[in-house]
């Protein structure tokens, strides 16, 4: 089902303080897709999940849920959480210390007064669906981290609902699980054929989870678009540095020619590939992930966009060496791969691809 | 749509209401009390006049009475605090053994009725017939018995012992998170044990030793089971009983007079809070917890390790083993007698026959269990919604009902029932059995208060909403999810109400009437008669009562639990 949002406003009073939660939020969720909402603490992502689930009750605007109208505040509208229809798995996981697994995965139907043995099937196939075939009996509190997960998501697919929210659900799972259920995660949902609403902080989890991502900031939505676009085609300073590990280099465009567009830097002159050129003699700020910085020891044969520097510091991280490189007086970070013969003072030569060299607006 | 507006009005109803319940019970009594001071009395209700003031303030007697009431709270404050200390410290910093022991000296105690554990002890060094006092006569051949309890150092040293969990509850934590490197940095540079003690130790737990003095200062000063069973007797008044003479001896009870004398008591009480509030509020910032999570070699006490130990063990039976056996020993003997050959053979049930078939007292049992049970019930039921609204709705009138639900905490039992006097004369509730329930209940709020929010505290608010998501409305939620998880906080709360109830004295001194007798009043009786064989069989049925009526909680609870897991 489609969630559809229409200038939503929310705010907080604490303290005698207004504090913005969410400010003119325009949005549709389309049917059937992973859709993440991912931004820093506090921009207004799980309040907006709330308002969607109904557990936060905004001061205007609409949101409708398929052909529902579920909250208006001109219309007076507002249905309670428990008649949404809707599945959430909770940051904390919100599972009932004081029942075991199948009750806490047979709530849901229980409270809609299924028959006992719809119950039992439907509890044992999502049981199996999460594999946690066997744990009916286990109480709630001899469960492991990733278990409670489990049962968690089981919860929240047994009464099989059209949508299904998630409030940072991963991130209280240590590195190596979380990984791996994210992988799951996103096998069991595009299986499932629903529609996921997603909140995160973790940009590694909204790009490989999502079919689109929502960028917010401050309480607005700043950019929606698929994770290779808000990862490479961003124009936007905040969205670009909030996605990835990124340099940005200050400067003025001296020329347009064709889709390329020349900026002078302090490192020199870097062609970058854009679609919509920026007016000639304006500032503006390139940016470059460290991933697409070729580095050579000595002379490259590029031409263009090829730059001479003095490695700085070399850190092994395991996959790669983080490496940062001095351009004049500029420092830049770069990937090297960990076969790389360099040392701390090598020159070396730094060459950029103009398709991966994006130009921000200010 | 509408079911839910309905819900969505009632919640909002929910904190006024509440505030209007609990401000009545917790307001009124003391705005009565103001009131009555300025009255001529219970007949001319209204009529302004300052006439109780002068009356009672210009009284000679009021101060001797008021420099007795002081030594006496700050002697037992002392004492408390000094054998808490104590106790807290070889517990937590030595290797002192059985420390199983210390759990419960600290927990115990409050099981026994505080006028009883004060008679056990007239029992034992009165200076007519108390059994050491007697023993000792025998053995050393005296004229006179060497103790007499019946004076200011008995009473203070019987309200120490009685307040030492109290304060040991306070101390011990305190000694626990104290970060021991101040203290071996002060032995590294060269100072004993001892002088490290004195120069180290005390001075920074100052903060938690002065909670603690003001505390269990606090609790004497409202207590009335020591005063009136060790302090009349010896013509020793304090504040508590004068106020209990004024209404109840003589041959007109002045409520007026005890109103004007209770308001200075209730400011004395009043002041001591903040000051405690202050004291606590301080002491959190001198917060030495050490993050290291590391702890420091016990302290050997050598050769000192059984002799000390020794103490605490003595301190323990005194505590908890004697007053029961004193008064299993005083219900079975025909008079008081040194434990002997002869008085195991004249032992017999003739007191215990003479309780069962005295009509007053099976009346009083009566009222005591229906009071502990059915008001233990509503007020676990009127607790269960004020913690609700104080630790999930927040919001500020919700902070105005947790700030009304503690005001009891602060009111000495007799001054609050002289309120309530004030308050139930005029109406049918006068001398009724429903007079004591909502004085009981009024009063002792914040016991039930205490563990349900914690309780509700525990209970993440994602639970519920988890729930609400679900599919699960306000009511199921609450069926299913939240009463659930209360159960254990509900039980604790019903006990700790239920026994308060059962054994309660220094409302019910003021509040009970004719017909309306329970057992702590009826074993005053008994004590001011000095019928001590009697009082001591009704003591040892009120003790039989609470503990019945917490294991019956604690198995309902255990299966209210189970069920859940089962089900």
């Amino acid at each position: 089902m489609e969630i559809r949002i229409k200038n939503l406003n929310k705010n907080y009073f604490s303290e005698g303080k207004t504090i913005t939660a969410l400010s003119d939020v325009d949005l549709s969720i389309p049917a059937n897709k992973i859709f993440t909402l991912l931004g820093p603490s506090g921009c207004g992502k799980t309040t907006l999940l709330r308002c969607i689930v109904g557990l936060e009750i905004p001061d205007s605007g609409e949101i409708s849920i398929g052909d529902e109208m579920v909250w208006s505040k001109d219309r007076g509208i507002f249905v309670p959480p428990e008649r949404r229809g809707l599945s959430m798995v909770f940051q904390t996981y919100a599972i009932w210390p004081h029942m075991n697994v199948f009750d806490n995965v047979a709530y849901p139907l229980q409270v809609r007064n299924e028959p006992k043995d719809e119950i039992k099937r439907k509890v044992g196939k999502t049981l199996r669906f999460v594999q946690l075939e066997g744990f009916e009996n286990r109480p709630a509190t001899k469960l492991s981290g990733g278990q409670q997960q489990r049962v968690a998501l089981a919860r929240a697919l047994a009464p099989e609902p059209k949508v299904i929210l998630f409030d940072e659900p991963l991130s209280n799972l240590d590195a190596k699980l979380r990984e791996e259920t994210r992988k799951e995660l996103r096998s069991f949902l595009t299986k499932l054929k629903i529609t996921a609403v997603y909140v995160t902080h973790d940009r590694i989890e909204a790009l490989s989870l999502s079919d689109a991502i929502a960028v917010m900031r401050a309480g607005r939505i700043v950019e929606i678009g698929s994770p290779k676009d808000i990862y490479f085609g961003s124009e936007q300073r905040f969205v670009v540095d909030f996605v990835g590990r990124t340099n940005l280099i200050e400067g003025k465009v001296v020329s347009v020619e064709n889709d390329a567009t020349l900026i002078g830097t302090a490192i020199g002159t870097i062609v970058c590939q854009t679609q919509i050129a920026p007016p000639v003699k304006s500032n503006v700020t390139v940016s470059i992930r460290p991933e697409f910085i070729k580095v050579t020891a000595g002379e490259c044969r590029e031409e263009r966009n090829t730059f001479r520097g003095r490695v700085e510091s070399l850190v092994f991280v395991g996959e790669a060496y983080e490496g940062e490189v001095k351009v004049g007086e500029t420092r830049l970070i770069t990937k090297i791969a960990p076969t790389a013969s360099l040392k701390e003072g090598d020159e070396i030569s730094l060459h950029v691809d103009p398709d991966y060299c994006s130009v921000l607006l200010r | 749509m509408n079911r839910w507006r309905v819900m969505y009005k009632m919640r909002t109803a929910l904190t006024p209401s509440l505030i209007a319940i609990v401000g009545s019970l917790t307001v009124c009594p003391v705005v009565m009390l103001l009131l009555g001071s300025c009255s001529e009395g219970l007949g001319a209700f209204g009529t302004f006049t300052l006439e109780k003031y002068i009356k009672s303030y210009t009284d000679p007697a009021l101060i001797e009475i008021i420099i007795s009431t002081v030594v006496f709270i700050v002697g037992s404050a002392l004492v408390a605090t000094a054998l808490a200390l104590f106790m807290a410290y070889l517990n937590t910093r030595t290797n002192i053994p059985f420390k199983a022991l210390f759990q419960i000296i600290s927990i115990v105690p409050m099981m026994i009725p505080h006028i009883l554990f004060a008679v056990s002890w007239a029992l034992l060094l009165n200076p007519s017939n108390g059994l050491i006092n007697l023993l000792l006569k025998q053995i050393f051949n005296l004229q006179h018995s060497p103790f007499n309890i019946y004076s200011l150092p008995g009473m203070i040293l019987v309200e120490g012992l009685l307040d030492l969990p109290v304060s040991y509850l306070i101390m011990a934590p305190a000694m626990f998170s104290f970060d021991v490197s101040l203290e071996e940095s002060s032995k590294v540079c060269g100072s004993s044990n001892l002088r490290t003690l004195f120069k180290i130790t005390l001075p920074v737990l100052r903060p938690a030793i002065l909670a603690s003095i003001t505390l269990v200062a606090i609790r004497s000063l409202e207590s009335f089971a020591v005063p009136s069973v060790l302090g009349m007797p010896g013509r020793i008044y304090l504040f508590s009983t004068h106020i209990y003479r004024i209404i109840a001896t003589g041959f007109a009870a002045d409520y007026g007079m005890a109103a004007a004398v209770g308001m200075s008591a209730l400011a004395a009480c009043v002041t001591l809070i903040v000051l405690y509030r202050h004291l606590t509020s301080e002491s959190e910032k001198y917060v030495t917890i050490s993050s290291r999570g590391y702890r420091p070699a016990l302290i050997d006490l050598q050769k000192a390790k059984y002799p000390l130990f020794g103490i605490v063990a003595l301190l323990s039976f005194v505590l908890i083993v004697l007053p029961v056996l004193v008064l299993l020993y005083t219900s079975l003997v025909p008079y008081s007698m040194v434990p002997s050959l002869k008085a195991f053979g004249m032992m017999s049930w003739k007191h215990w026959l003479a309780v069962l078939k005295d009509p007053i007292s099976l009346l009083s049992l009566k009222n005591s269990l229906f009071l502990g049970i059915v008001g233990a019930t509503l007020g676990v039921i009127l607790t269960l919604f004020v913690s609700y609204t104080i630790v999930k709705v927040r919001t500020p009138a919700s902070g105005i009902l947790e700030s009304l639900s503690f005001l009891s905490f602060s009111f000495p039992g007799v001054v609050i029932g002289v309120g309530f006097m004030w308050l139930f004369v005029r109406t049918p509730l006068y001398a009724t059995i429903g007079s004591l329930l909502i004085g009981y209940i009024a009063t002792y709020l914040p016991y039930g208060i205490r563990p349900l929010t914690s309780a509700f505290v525990q209970i993440h608010r994602d639970l519920e909403e988890c729930s609400r998501v679900c599919g699960g409305g306000t009511f199921y939620t609450l069926r299913r999810i939240l009463v659930p998880l209360l159960v254990p906080g509900i039980v604790s709360a019903w006990i700790l109400m239920a026994t308060m109830f059962v054994r309660e004295l220094s409302v019910s001194v003021v509040l009970s009437r004719p017909g309306t007798e329970v057992l702590a009043v009826q074993i005053l009786r008994f004590a001011e008669d000095g019928l001590w064989g009697k009082l001591s069989a009704l003591g040892i049925l009120m003790i039989l009562v609470s503990t019945t009526l917490v294991v019956l909680a604690s198995l309902l609870g255990a299966k209210l639990t189970k069920v859940r897991e089962d089900g």
